[in-house]
C-alpha cells in the first residue's frame, strides 16, 4: 500500500477504530442500541438520538479490505445464493449469516437494536430483511419514489434551491417517511429529538462541506495534485459518518488546512505527476494498492472519486427552515445523481473539467445493479467532452474474479494509447 | 391446442399490439403503451386510449443493445428501446413505465436521456408511474396522488374530461375480465386442462384487449377448455424472475412436462382480486396495484406466501435466474430448502426468459421433467 502522506489520513483511521471499539463496549457491557444503516440514510437522526450508527457500505469495505471478502461471499454461495447478485450490500449479511467462514473485522459486528435502509434499489429490501431475520431485529425501510422531473446541472440547486431539485411530492414523501423514523428512534432512546437541534447540526453539516469543498478546490486548482484520491477517501469517508459533530468539523478543518500547507509549499503527492486520472465508481477497496499503481511508470495520478466531490454538491442546505424538508431533499436522488442520466454524467464531466483530468477510468461492477446501469452514458459524456476513457470490469468487495495484474496492464495499455502527454 | 374464434383472438390480441407498432399511425396514436402491467389499464382506457404492453421475444435488438448495458434490462425492455430507437413508438399516445422495478426506472431516465442528447429526434410522452410497493404507512396515499395524477395525465393528452362513471365502468369491465381469467385459471388447477404455453397468452391477453371484449373471449375458451381431457403429465411451476412470454413453457412441455403456474402478472398473477371501490375508485386501483403487482419490488413475504401455496400441486419447480436478475435469486435458498423438505425435485435456469432457453438450460429442464416423471410413476405407479 502506498505510503500515507497525510497526518489526517492516520488520524482518521485511529478515529475509526476508536469509535468501533466503543461502540462495541457501549452496546455489549451497557446494553446500549446501535443501528446498521445504509450509507445514504440520515445519520444525523441516529447520532443526535445518541443511537450510534453503522454504515452497511463502511463495513463492507472494512471486510474487503481485510482480504476476508472472498471467505463469506463463497459461503454464501455455498449456501446457494447466485453468484450474480450484489455483493457490496450484502458483504456484511454474509459475515453475520456465516460468521465461521472469515474473520470480521474488529470482532464483528453485535447485534443492532435497529436496521435501517432506503431502498434505493430492488435488492435492498431482500438483503436488509434476511439481515434482520439473522439478526432478529427490527427493519425500517425508507422507500424511494422514482425522479420525473430531472434537471441535468443538479448540483447549481441543490445548495439554495433545494426545493426546486426535488418535486413537491416526493419531497413531502421522504420528510413524511424520515418523520416516522424518528418517532421510532424516539422510542428506542427514550427521549425526544429537539428540531432545533437537527437545524444546528444540519447547519454544522454546511460548515463541514464548506470545508471539504475549500479542499476540492484547493486540489482541483494546484499544479500538481496535494493529495492521493486514497487518502481524500479515508478522510471523507471516516467524517462523513459522523458529519456535524465536532469531530468532524475538526478533522476536515485538519484534513483542509493539511492540503492548504502543501499546496502552499508546493510538495504533490507524486511530484512526476504527469496525468491527472478520475476514478468513477465505488472504491476498490479490495484493491487499494491499485490506484497508486501507475504513478511510477506513467506518472499517471488518481486525483478525483465522487467521495470528496459529493459531499458537497450533495449535502449542502442552505435556508434550514424546515429541518425535515432539507434533509429528505439531500436524501430522496442521492443514487440518481451519482449513477443515472442525466445527473451523474452531466455532473461527470464539469467536475473532469474543473480537476482538469486527462484520462477516466470507469468502474464496471457488473452485479451492482445501480452503478452497472448509467456507466454507458456516463462514458460516452466523457469521451464527447474529449476525456479518453477506460471501462474495467470488478467488484468493489470482492476479489475472487478481479485480476490485479490484467486490471493493471488494461489501464497501461489505455495510459499510452489514449492519455499519455 | 384445438383453436376456436376465441382462443385465435386472444392468441392474437396478447402480441399483435406491440408486435405491430409502428405499422399503421393512425391505431397507435390510440395507444398507451406501458412497460409492465403495474400500471392501471383501468386509467388508460378511461382516459380513452387502448392499452399494450411491451413484451419480450427471442428476435434481435441490435440498436438497442448498442445503447444499453448488458445484463441489466430484460428482453420486453429491449424490445421497447428498440422500437423507441427506430421510430416505432413515434405514434403511440404515451410511453408509461411504473416504478415497479429498477430495470423499468432506469428505462424511464434512458429513454428521456435519449431525446436530450438527441439521440432519438422526440418520442411522445415518457411517462413514470411512480407506484411504491413497500409496507411504509406513507405508500398508499402515495401511491393514490400517482395514480390521479398519471390520470390527470392522460387525459390531458386525450382532451377528455375526467368522469368518475367512466372510470368506475373501466373498473367493472376489468373486474369482469379478472373474472373470467380467475375461471381460466382454475382449469391449470389440480388436473390441468390446458399446457402452460397456451394458457399464458389467453391470461395475458387481459392487459391488451379491449376489457369489454376480454371477458366474454375468456369465458368461451373456458367453456371449451374445461371439456379437453386432464392432461396426465409432470406439473411444473415456474418460480424466480417473472415471465412474459411462452419459452420456458414450451421447453418444459416439450420435455414432458405442464407448466401449471408461474411468477408472472401475464399468467398466474393476472387477475388476483378484483378492484373494490368502497369511495374514491382512484384510491381503489392504487390499493389492487400495489396489492397484486408483481415484479422486482413486490414485497418478499407475499411472493413467499404465493410459493408456499402454489407449491402444493407441483410435482417440480423451475426457478429462473436471469443474468439481469439482481433480486429473486436472493430467495433462492429458502425456495430450495421449502423443496427440499417437501422433496420436490427443481432446477435453476440461468437464460433470458423471454429468449429461446440456452442448451444447458434445455439439458435442465429435461433432467428435471425426467426426475419428476420418475417421482409421479413411483407416487401414483
Amino acid at each position: 500500500m502506498a505510503d500515507k502522506q497525510l497526518e489526517s489520513t492516520i488520524a482518521a483511521a485511529a478515529f475509526q477504530k476508536q469509535w468501533f471499539a466503543d461502540l462495541r463496549r457501549r452496546v455489549f457491557d451497557e446494553q446500549q442500541a446501535y443501528a446498521l444503516v445504509q450509507a445514504d440514510v440520515p445519520f444525523e437522526l441516529f447520532d443526535l438520538l445518541d443511537i450510534p450508527a453503522v454504515s452497511n457500505q463502511w463495513w463492507s469495505s472494512l471486510i474487503a479490505a481485510k482480504r476476508q471478502a472472498p471467505a463469506f461471499l463463497d459461503a454464501m454461495n455455498a449456501d446457494g445464493w447466485p453468484d450474480q447478485l450484489c455483493r457490496y450490500c450484502s458483504l456484511g449479511f454474509a459475515a453475520t449469516r456465516y460468521p465461521g467462514a472469515g474473520e470480521a473485522p474488529w470482532g464483528g459486528l453485535p447485534r443492532p437494536r435497529l436496521l435501517c435502509s432506503r431502498l434505493t434499489c430492488d435488492c435492498i429490501h431482500r438483503v436488509f430483511s434476511l439481515w434482520a431475520e439473522a439478526f432478529d431485529t427490527e427493519l425500517f425501510e425508507i422507500d424511494h419514489p422514482g425522479a420525473s422531473e430531472l434537471p441535468p446541472r443538479w448540483w447549481e440547486l441543490s445548495r439554495h434551491r433545494w426545493r426546486d431539485l426535488v418535486e413537491p411530492h416526493r419531497l413531502a414523501f421522504v420528510a413524511a417517511t424520515l418523520a416516522d423514523l424518528l418517532e421510532r428512534l424516539e422510542a428506542i432512546a427514550g427521549r425526544r429529538l429537539d428540531m432545533g437541534a437537527l437545524g444546528e447540526r444540519l447547519e454544522q453539516v454546511n460548515r463541514q462541506e464548506e470545508i471539504f469543498d475549500s479542499a476540492r478546490k484547493l486540489i482541483a486548482a494546484a499544479p500538481k495534485t496535494p493529495v492521493r484520491m486514497t487518502e481524500q477517501i479515508a478522510n471523507v469517508m471516516a467524517t462523513q459518518w459522523v458529519r456535524g459533530t465536532d469531530w468532524a468539523l475538526d478533522h476536515a478543518q485538519s484534513f483542509h488546512d493539511e492540503i492548504s500547507r502543501r499546496v502552499d509549499e508546493g510538495i504533490a503527492a507524486v511530484p512526476d505527476e504527469r496525468a491527472r486520472l478520475m476514478w468513477v465508481g465505488a472504491g476498490l477497496w479490495h484493491d487499494t494498492d491499485f490506484f497508486a499503481a501507475f504513478e511510477a511508470s506513467h506518472g499517471a495520478v488518481f486525483v478525483w472519486s465522487m467521495y470528496l466531490a459529493f459531499g458537497p454538491d450533495g449535502y449542502i442546505r442552505y435556508g434550514i427552515d424546515d429541518p425535515m424538508a432539507a434533509l429528505a431533499s439531500r436524501t430522496a436522488s442521492f443514487n440518481e445523481y451519482l449513477h443515472n442520466p442525466p445527473w451523474a454524467p452531466e455532473w461527470i464531466v464539469e467536475q473532469a473539467r474543473e480537476h482538469r483530468i486527462d484520462g477516466a477510468v470507469v468502474l464496471h461492477p457488473k452485479n451492482m445493479k445501480p452503478s452497472a446501469s448509467g456507466r454507458l452514458f456516463i462514458e460516452r459524456a466523457l469521451e464527447e467532452a474529449g476525456i479518453p476513457t477506460l471501462s474495467i470490469e470488478g467488484d468493489v468487495v470482492d476479489a475472487r474474479a478481479w485480476n490485479p495484474a490484467a486490471a493493471r496492464a488494461m489501464v497501461r495499455i489505455f495510459l499510452d494509447e489514449r492519455v499519455a502527454r | 391446442m384445438r383453436n376456436t374464434a376465441a382462443t385465435d383472438e386472444l392468441n392474437a390480441g396478447f402480441r399483435q399490439g406491440f408486435d405491430s407498432m409502428g405499422r399503421d399511425s393512425g391505431q397507435d396514436r390510440a395507444i398507451v403503451l406501458t412497460s409492465w402491467p403495474s400500471v392501471p389499464v383501468e386509467i388508460i382506457r378511461a382516459a380513452g386510449f387502448e392499452s399494450v404492453t411491451a413484451l419480450g421475444g427471442p428476435r434481435g435488438t441490435p440498436a438497442a443493445d448498442a445503447m444499453l448495458e448488458s445484463d441489466i434490462f430484460p428482453s420486453r425492455l429491449r424490445h421497447l428501446v428498440e422500437k423507441a430507437l427506430t421510430g416505432k413508438l413515434d405514434g403511440v399516445a404515451a410511453i408509461v413505465l411504473p416504478r415497479t422495478s429498477d430495470s423499468d426506472y432506469k428505462c424511464f431516465l434512458y429513454l428521456r436521456e435519449f431525446v436530450r442528447r438527441g439521440v432519438i429526434g422526440s418520442l411522445p410522452p415518457v411517462l413514470l408511474f411512480d407506484l411504491l410497493q413497500s409496507a411504509n404507512a406513507r405508500v398508499a396515499d402515495y401511491d393514490a396522488e400517482r395514480v390521479s395524477d398519471l390520470f390527470d395525465k392522460l387525459l390531458a393528452l386525450s382532451g377528455r374530461r375526467a368522469s368518475p362513471e367512466g372510470l368506475q365502468q373501466e373498473i367493472a369491465s376489468a373486474n369482469d375480465g379478472r373474472a373470467a381469467a380467475r375461471r381460466l385459471l382454475g382449469l391449470r388447477v389440480g388436473e390441468p386442462r390446458i399446457k402452460g404455453s397456451e394458457a399464458l397468452p389467453l391470461l395475458g391477453a387481459f392487459w391488451q384487449v379491449p376489457a369489454k371484449r376480454y371477458a366474454p373471449l375468456a369465458e368461451a375458451a373456458t367453456v371449451e377448455i374445461a371439456g379437453w381431457p386432464s392432461l396426465e403429465n409432470p406439473r411444473v411451476l415456474l418460480a424466480g424472475a417473472p415471465v412474459d412470454s411462452v419459452n420456458v413453457h414450451a421447453a418444459v412441455e416439450a420435455a414432458g412436462g405442464v407448466v401449471v403456474a408461474e411468477v408472472s402478472p401475464f399468467g398466474s398473477g393476472v387477475a388476483g382480486d378484483d378492484v373494490v371501490v368502497n369511495g374514491n375508485p382512484v384510491t381503489a386501483l392504487a390499493d389492487k396495484y400495489r396489492r397484486d403487482s408483481i415484479d422486482a419490488r413486490t414485497p418478499v413475504k407475499k411472493l413467499r406466501q404465493w410459493f408456499e401455496d402454489s407449491v402444493e400441486s407441483a410435482d417440480a419447480v423451475l426457478l429462473s435466474q436471469p443474468p439481469y436478475d439482481g433480486v429473486f435469486g436472493w430467495d433462492y435458498p429458502a425456495l430450495c430448502e421449502l423443496l427440499n423438505r417437501r422433496s420436490i425435485p427443481h432446477a435453476v435456469i440461468e437464460g433470458d426468459p423471454g429468449s429461446e432457453p440456452t442448451d444447458a438450460d434445455h439439458d435442465r429442464i429435461v433432467t428435471l421433467i425426467g426426475e419428476a416423471a420418475e417421482k409421479k410413476a413411483a407416487r401414483y405407479g
